[in-house]
């Protein structure tokens, strides 16, 4: 496949589409707002349907100035209009390729590949992609991607026959619906309702109707009351079906050296990563799932840009009870310890979790006094509350080592447990601040390479020896005196 | 306890730091003392806040000029090992930083004018996801340093 090949045509279209989706907005602003019933709104048609013949044809010749082929090993794309650009990535380079299948690729038996690099910061985009290409295509690359990864090997025919037995997760129908209801979904949507309905103030007067409506209210409480619960039932099943569409057959797999996650009703993904190219493994439990035991668990990987963060935190399982988690991914994920045991932080620590809550409330409390008199002094009710929220966020602390995995939980809002690597931590930090020190206190931080930019995990007000413990785990260089011993080469 | 890192950042970095310092609060002045000027002209707030004012600029230059850099000159230190980079630095809150050889991707000296002037330059060292700056090195030191550097990670090549 060394000579260089166009996509199939439908990828202009898919091109115009997506130029088209991008421009909706300042192009509909143009058109509706422009028209106002005068002569000049001939001059506004032409306009706009001169706009949309130049996306078509920049769809058209962006597809034909567009071919790749793979040579010696390396994916080679050359594209451009004016400026004709090449962007060649060695296969030993890819950390991840993402297969997505949209209603319009669907139609033709068509795919689209985005292969991604683990590219500088800065430059934006780190990533090739294929729009739409016939599925013998794709199939064609990812065998010579697998024959050049065994070092030369040919039969790389036989990897799409190990399918059944290397599932390892696959949701339920049951996890789909608990996944939907959740999530933030839903609550997104009923302030997307609540916006949308706000927006028609200046044409319905809501005051009037309400006026109209309140001796009916009156002694109609309960219907205002089973309205406002339609509409977040509405919005539940809204978010239900959408996480219905996005996440049906969620399936995880191993093939050979790699993770595969395929997911989609509509549009079917499929997403590969190499296992070796994972740079951590995150296990998340929001507030609403925690008290039922529930997580969720992620993979970091280096590929992936700012605008599709999809690509750089991989959800890899949606939602499961969290007991499951270990049974799940040890016997995958080698080399981590999905049941550490966590070391917390000291008792002493606890008034500084407070004491920083407090910081934050007190000005908005002062505040609130001065301004709203009598009821300003409910905001004192805030300390106690902020208090309980630092004791989760204290008694969520804490770290551990196990071999060459360190893990850190924390709290932001979720709680987060990191496993990462030693190999893979980019850089590790320590921090005292003077009243830290006072109490023997540290900070720890650990940045993996995450997208463009870093992730990672930060733990508070650990003890300074359990500090010094994982400052000489990570260091190569035995610069600690009194012999933790645990410093490995 | 773990012994801190060794290597100090040239003395001169002080001199420029106090500068820069300097023209910091000189611009703090300026436009403080614009602000002044309308608080009192256009809102008639009493006259006394002019001496508030000047008691705030000398407590500000004394911060930024001699108290900050001081300390911050005294806190960094540096190491470059064979296998690691460590720094430490901070004003009030102490941060050390471990950095793996084998992570490191590019090596910069950098100088600004001020620098320049002062025979100093800043080494930044680039991970895949981080950059750590080891700030106003002697032009000879910084150079030699990158080119340390940039030699032993090539030495360590390992991908992301």
């Amino acid at each position: 496949m060394s000579e260089p090949k166009r996509m199939h045509p439908i990828a202009a279209v898919v091109n115009t589409a997506r130029q088209i989706k991008e421009m909706i907005v300042p192009f509909v602003a143009f058109f509706v707002f422009g028209s106002k019933g005068t002569d000049w709104d001939l001059y506004y048609w032409f306009g706009s349907i001169g706009i949309l013949i130049l996306f078509l044809l920049s769809g058209i010749v962006s597809w034909y100035r567009f071919n790749y082929r793979i040579q010696e090993n390396e994916l080679r794309i050359e594209y451009g209009l004016f400026v004709k650009r090449k962007r060649y990535i060695p296969f030993e380079r890819i950390q991840s390729i993402d297969y997505s299948e949209g209603i319009l690729q669907r139609l033709f038996g068509l795919v689209k590949v985005k292969v991604e690099t683990a590219g500088s910061a800065g430059t934006g985009d780190s990533e090739a992609v294929l729009t739409a290409i016939s599925k013998e295509e794709a199939a064609n690359i990812q065998n010579m991607l697998l024959a050049a990864k065994k070092g030369g090997e040919k039969d790389g025919q036989e990897k799409r026959e190990c399918d059944e037995k290397d599932i390892f997760y696959k949701m339920s129908g049951a996890e789909l619906v608990l996944l939907a209801s959740t999530s933030g979904g839903p609550g997104v949507i009923i302030s997307g309702v609540l916006a949308f309905v706000f927006q028609f103030e200046e044409f319905i007067p809501y005051e009037r109707v309400f006026k109209g409506f309140s001796d009916f209210a009156e002694n109609g409480i309960v219907f205002i009351a089973t309205a406002i619960f339609a509409v977040f039932v509405l919005a539940w099943a809204a978010a239900v079906a959408g996480t219905f569409l996005k996440y049906a057959g969620f399936t995880v797999r191993k093939e050979g050296k790699d993770l595969v996650i395929t997911r989609g009703m509509l549009e079917k993904r499929q997403f590969t990563i190499p296992l070796h190219r994972i740079q951590a493994v995150r296990i998340s439990e929001n507030l609403i799932r925690q008290p039922f035991g529930l997580a969720s668990a992620y993979v970091e990987s280096a590929g992936g840009s700012v605008r599709n963060e999809g690509s750089s935190k991989v959800l890899i399982l949606p939602v499961v009870k969290k007991h499951r988690i270990p049974d799940l991914l040890t016997p995958y994920l080698e080399g981590y310890e999905f049941d550490p045991a966590i070391t917390g932080v000291p008792k002493r620590a606890f008034a500084r979790f407070i004491l920083k809550g407090w910081m934050f409330i007190a000005p908005l409390a002062v505040l609130a006094i001065v301004f709203f008199m009598p009821w300003g002094f409910l905001s004192i009710l805030l300390f106690p509350v902020s208090a309980f929220w630092s004791w989760l966020v204290y008694r969520d602390t804490g770290w551990s080592l196990d071999g060459g995995v360190l893990t850190l939980r924390y709290r932001g809002i979720s709680r987060n447990t990191v496993f990462m690597d030693k190999r893979k931590v980019q850089s590790l930090n320590r921090k005292e601040s003077p009243f830290q020190k006072k109490r023997r206190l540290s900070t720890i931080g650990a940045i993996v390479k995450s997208g463009e930019a870093g992730s990672g995990g930060k733990v508070t007000n650990l003890e300074k020896t359990d500090a010094d413990k994982i400052y000489s785990w990570f260091s190569r260089e035995a610069l600690e005196q009194q012999g933790a011993g645990n410093t490995e080469a | 306890m773990i012994f801190e890192p060794q290597t100090r950042i040239s003395r001169r970095a002080l001199t420029v730091w106090k500068i820069s310092g300097t023209i910091n609060s000189f611009i703090f002045l300026l436009i403080g003392a614009g602000a002044v000027v309308a608080l009192i002209m256009i809102y008639h707030w009493p006259v006394w806040i002019i001496p508030a004012f000047l008691a705030l600029c000398l407590a500000y230059g004394y911060f930024f000029i001699f108290l900050f850099p001081e300390l911050r000159w005294k806190r960094w230190r540096y190491e470059v090992r064979e296998q690691e980079v460590e720094l430490q630095h901070g004003v009030f809150i102490v941060k050390r930083t471990l950095v793996p050889m084998i992570r490191v991707q590019h090596v910069d000296t950098r100088q600004g004018p001020l620098l320049r002037k002062y025979r100093l330059a800043t080494v930044a060292v680039s991970t895949a996801a981080t950059v750590h700056e080891i700030p106003a090195l002697d032009m000879a030191e910084a150079e030699q340093l990158r080119v340390f550097i940039s030699r032993l990670a090539r030495v360590a090549e390992e991908d992301v």
